[in-house]
């Protein structure tokens, strides 16, 4: 047996260096990261990468922020296994590997000129706010922006500074709730979907893209069909685990669909035709 | 694309000649009906006669646990990649295997490339040899049309009375062929009985199952919901034999190997399957495909319906290694009828 | 930082678990490069009187006299390592879980049984918190090279909850059914390497079940092979019938 050096494969990593650090909740934690010589990711909104430590492993993370600030770009990582746990150890200053972006992200020409809202439940205002960040450095490209936020608990919520600003922001209707709260909880408490009929819309002129977790998906979807909105124009990210990144390996398979490659964010029109996608 | 004779008497030389240039892999007898391809270097090693091996020649091609790249932390994340290859000529490979490995290539040539399979299938020499009857009932290579060469090979055997005709199909197989001396001229009487082969086998291997080449995606699409997949399901018992054994599941996972020292090691792939119930779990612990009958039905998918749609091709070879292989017998062709009764 | 500190300890068993990490060979020089061995019975005399970095336990636990010593152990440690079938599940020790635990003394000490008091047999992660396991009968060497790093690195082991038939496929064995013999491999959890099947013997089952086997599924292949469920469930019970008894 004879061992070859290849230098392009898939599988390559760029060594990232960790810029910066900021603790989110208990469980998460945002990492700014530079690629080597500055480089930019050059990502879409709702990609994602694979990031690796050697000896540990290996995980997908989606990208949180948009291409639009500055060069480096900055993951939320959820200490929730292996390489998530390593990877809340590591201080300013050490290196990660990155691979990628992968995938299909968020649709921006479609949404370009029209009224959209945007929904995110827990985690998946990580993804969210790539997209929510990219449309408020082009706000005059888009229509009205509805943006809707579910967590579980106050103490459970990302980004606080952020959603203050989203709050404050006149070109934008932010609205949160929370699934339970002590009595001191001056906002709304409720699931996601109770926020969902509050939101005056015009349904042929309106995008909507939802990010969160699988189970919540198909009664965001109902509602969102209620409220007239085209399945066309409702986009959801899945969630699978994307292992090789490159089609291949079968643990992000939904039936014909390699979600590394093909998604992960899908129109619903496309995802009702994969039966047990969501 | 040319054809040359070998006489049966000189098939030992053959091997010979090829085992002095590089490593020969062919099929070996382990007793109890069963085979594996290993390594060999004179005839009289080889099982010509053979059902398929255990494990199907995919094995070269993309090894049980493969390195991708060698990395080494001391000094932050440096990484190398490789491929471990090895020059090989596998002899006496069926044309189901042959069509699997076709399928094989398909899936890591299509975009984005995988380089570390493309490499080190440039280091192997396939030599194909024809089945003249069925290996055994579990076999369905007829409704898939592959009892017959379809390419994929360097050279191909078909065993005559006397000697082998030989299919020259590339360069490198033309090149063997010429460097062994050992060939001769094609001649009226192979062709004729090479013909004749051809005709008996048309009466031999008929469609295992009453189903249409090309209506076969649709059978899949049209019985997703079928109670069929319940009952597979419950004998299923998830042991991942029949991927293992697939000569086109593909399937792996990745996953780092340090070394004693802690800062040097490897990154491998190795084997794995939609078969175990890990398999397509995600970080916040949701399975999605919980129950057997999910994976039993993706699985049979993954051969049927889904490759169709997107390299166009059915994926099983009709090799019948899953059928035969199962623990809980869950036949492929038994399922296949199950599906066309319940569609009824 | 010195090198961590590493005991080895027997609880109930053969010792054979030690024996195999006596005879790691080369790998076992590599091994004392990375750690600071400060007990281990079978190999030194020496005796450590501080805090362990990584506590290596083998053996079940069978009396109460063996209770407080696995629980100073745990006490003393940061890590705790169980390795070897009679510590991880309870191993042959747990045959005597299935007669009343006076049938048993009664059988092995005769009219001595007050000399020797004893318990029904727990595994160590009956008694005090395990951080790894490392199964088997006796415990497959790479697969304690792979936990050790693991365990030095902090990173987790999860051990591979998939049938032993992967790994049999993986070195291409002739199925053992197929040579008309019962073998466990089915339902042990892999993490062997087959190690047994690949020298000709079966599976035992010593790493412990999967943890979600069909088990109508199994009866109904049991059936098919013409073998008698209950003489399986007696091969299973050799070692699992601890992990069994307390399962409910």
């Amino acid at each position: 047996m004879e061992t070859v050096t290849i230098n392009h494969t898939g599988y390559h990593i760029k060594r990232g260096k960790i810029r910066g650090i900021t603790p989110l909740t208990a469980m998460e934690k945002m990492f700014e990261i530079e690629l080597p010589g500055g480089d930019a990711l050059d990502h879409d909104p709702g990609q994602f990468v694979e990031v690796s430590l050697f000896g540990v492993g290996e995980a997908p993370i989606s990208i949180c922020s948009s291409p639009t600030r500055r060069d480096n770009f900055e993951l939320t990582v959820r200490a929730a296994g292996r390489l998530t746990e390593a990877l809340h150890q590591l201080q300013v200053g050490d290196e990660v590997g990155i691979r990628g972006p992968f995938g299909v992200g968020f649709p921006i020409v479609p949404l370009e000129g029209n009224d959209i809202l945007l929904i995110a439940g827990g985690l998946g205002i990580a993804p969210l706010r790539s997209l929510i960040n990219f449309v408020i450095d082009n706000r005059r490209d888009f229509g009205k922006v509805d943006i809707l936020l579910g967590c579980r608990d106050p103490q459970s919520m990302l980004f606080c500074e952020e959603l203050a600003y989203w709050e404050e922001r006149i070109d934008i209707n932010f609205c949160c709730s929370v699934d339970r709260a002590a009595p001191d909880w001056a906002g709304n408490i409720g699931v996601i979907t109770s926020l969902i009929p509050g939101v005056t819309l015009d349904p042929l002129k309106t995008f909507s893209v939802v990010c969160g977790p699988p189970v919540m998906y198909r009664f965001v979807v109902d509602e969102l069909l209620q409220k007239g909105i085209p399945e066309k124009q409702i986009y959801l990210s899945l969630e699978r685990h994307m292992k090789c990144g490159l089609g291949k390996c079968g643990h992000c398979q939904i039936h014909d669909v390699y979600c590394c490659q093909d998604g992960p964010v899908f129109s619903y029109d496309v995802v009702k035709q994969i039966k047990g996608a969501i | 694309m040319n054809q040359t004779l070998l006489p049966k008497t000189r098939l030992d030389d053959f091997i010979r000649f090829l085992s002095a240039r590089q490593k020969v892999i062919a099929p070996v007898s382990l007793g109890n009906n069963q085979y594996k391809f290993d390594e060999v270097s004179s005839l009289d090693e080889i099982s010509l006669h053979y059902i398929p091996t255990i494990l199907p020649p995919k094995k070269y091609y993309m090894p049980q646990h493969e390195t991708l790249l060698k990395y080494d932390v001391s000094k932050g994340q440096e990484m190398e990649a490789v491929v471990e290859v090895e020059e090989l000529v596998l002899f006496g490979v069926h044309t189901c295997d042959l069509a699997g490995i076709q399928c094989l290539n398909m899936v890591f040539s299509d975009r984005p490339k995988d380089l570390h399979y493309l490499i080190r299938k440039n280091y192997l020499t396939l030599i194909g040899l024809e089945c003249n009857d069925y290996c055994d009932s579990y076999a369905n290579c007829a409704m898939l049309r592959n009892h017959l060469p379809k390419g994929g090979h360097d050279l191909f055997f078909t065993e005559l009375a006397d000697c082998y005709y030989v299919h020259v199909n590339t360069h490198r197989g033309d090149e063997l062929v010429e460097k062994s001396g050992l060939f001769d001229e094609m001649n009226t009487q192979a062709e004729g009985e090479l013909a004749e082969l051809r005709t008996r086998k048309k009466e031999r291997f008929k469609s295992e199952v009453a189903i249409r080449y090309q209506d076969i995606p649709r059978l899949f699409d049209e019985t997703f919901e079928s109670p069929v997949w319940e009952d597979v399901g419950n004998r299923c018992l998830a042991c991942g034999n029949c991927t293992n054994v697939c000569p086109t599941c593909y399937c792996f996972d990745v996953m780092d190997e340090p070394d004693l020292d802690l800062t040097k090691g490897r990154r491998i792939r190795v084997w794995d399957s939609c078969q175990h119930e890990v398999f397509a779990k995600v970080a916040g612990g949701e399975s999605f495909r919980e129950e057997r009958k999910d994976r039993k039905r993706h699985r049979f998918n993954r051969k049927f319906k889904y490759p169709v749609d997107r390299y166009r091709r059915i994926f099983c070879t009709g090799c019948g290694r899953c059928s035969r292989t199962c623990m809980a017998k869950i036949d492929l062709k038994e399922t296949i009828n199950a599906l066309m009764e319940e569609r009824e | 930082m010195g090198r961590p500190k590493v005991a080895f300890f027997d609880l109930s068993c053969c010792e054979g678990c030690q024996l195999q990490v006596a005879n790691l060979g080369e790998d076992l020089l590599d091994v004392l490069e990375l750690i600071d061995l400060v007990e281990f019975r079978e190999v030194m005399s020496e005796k450590w009187e501080g805090r362990y970095d990584l506590a290596i336990v083998e053996g079940s636990v069978v009396n109460d006299e063996s209770e407080q010593r696995v629980r100073q152990i745990r006490d003393r440690c940061n890590v705790l390592i169980a390795y070897g079938s009679c510590a991880t599940i309870g191993g042959v020790n747990g045959m005597k879980n299935r007669r009343p635990i006076e049938e048993s003394q009664a059988a092995v000490y005769g009219d001595k049984t007050d000399w020797f008091p004893a318990t029904k047999t727990r595994t160590v992660d009956q008694v005090v918190k395990v951080d790894y396991y490392i199964h088997g009968c006796p415990i497959y060497p790479p697969e304690f090279i792979k936990v050790l790093k693991a365990a030095l690195a902090g990173l987790s082991y999860p051990v591979p909850d998939f049938a032993v038939c992967v790994e049999c496929k993986f070195n291409e064995n002739v199925c053992m059914y197929d040579k008309g013999v019962t073998c466990l491999g089915p339902i042990t959890r892999a993490g062997c390497n087959s190690w047994c099947i690949n020298a000709g013997n079966v599976c035992y089952g010593c790493r412990g079940m999967v943890s979600n086997p069909n088990r109508n599924g199994a009866e109904d292949v049991l059936r098919r092979y013409d073998l008698n469920p209950e003489l399986i469930a007696n091969k299973m019970m050799m070692y699992n019938a601890a992990k069994e008894s307390t399962d409910e």
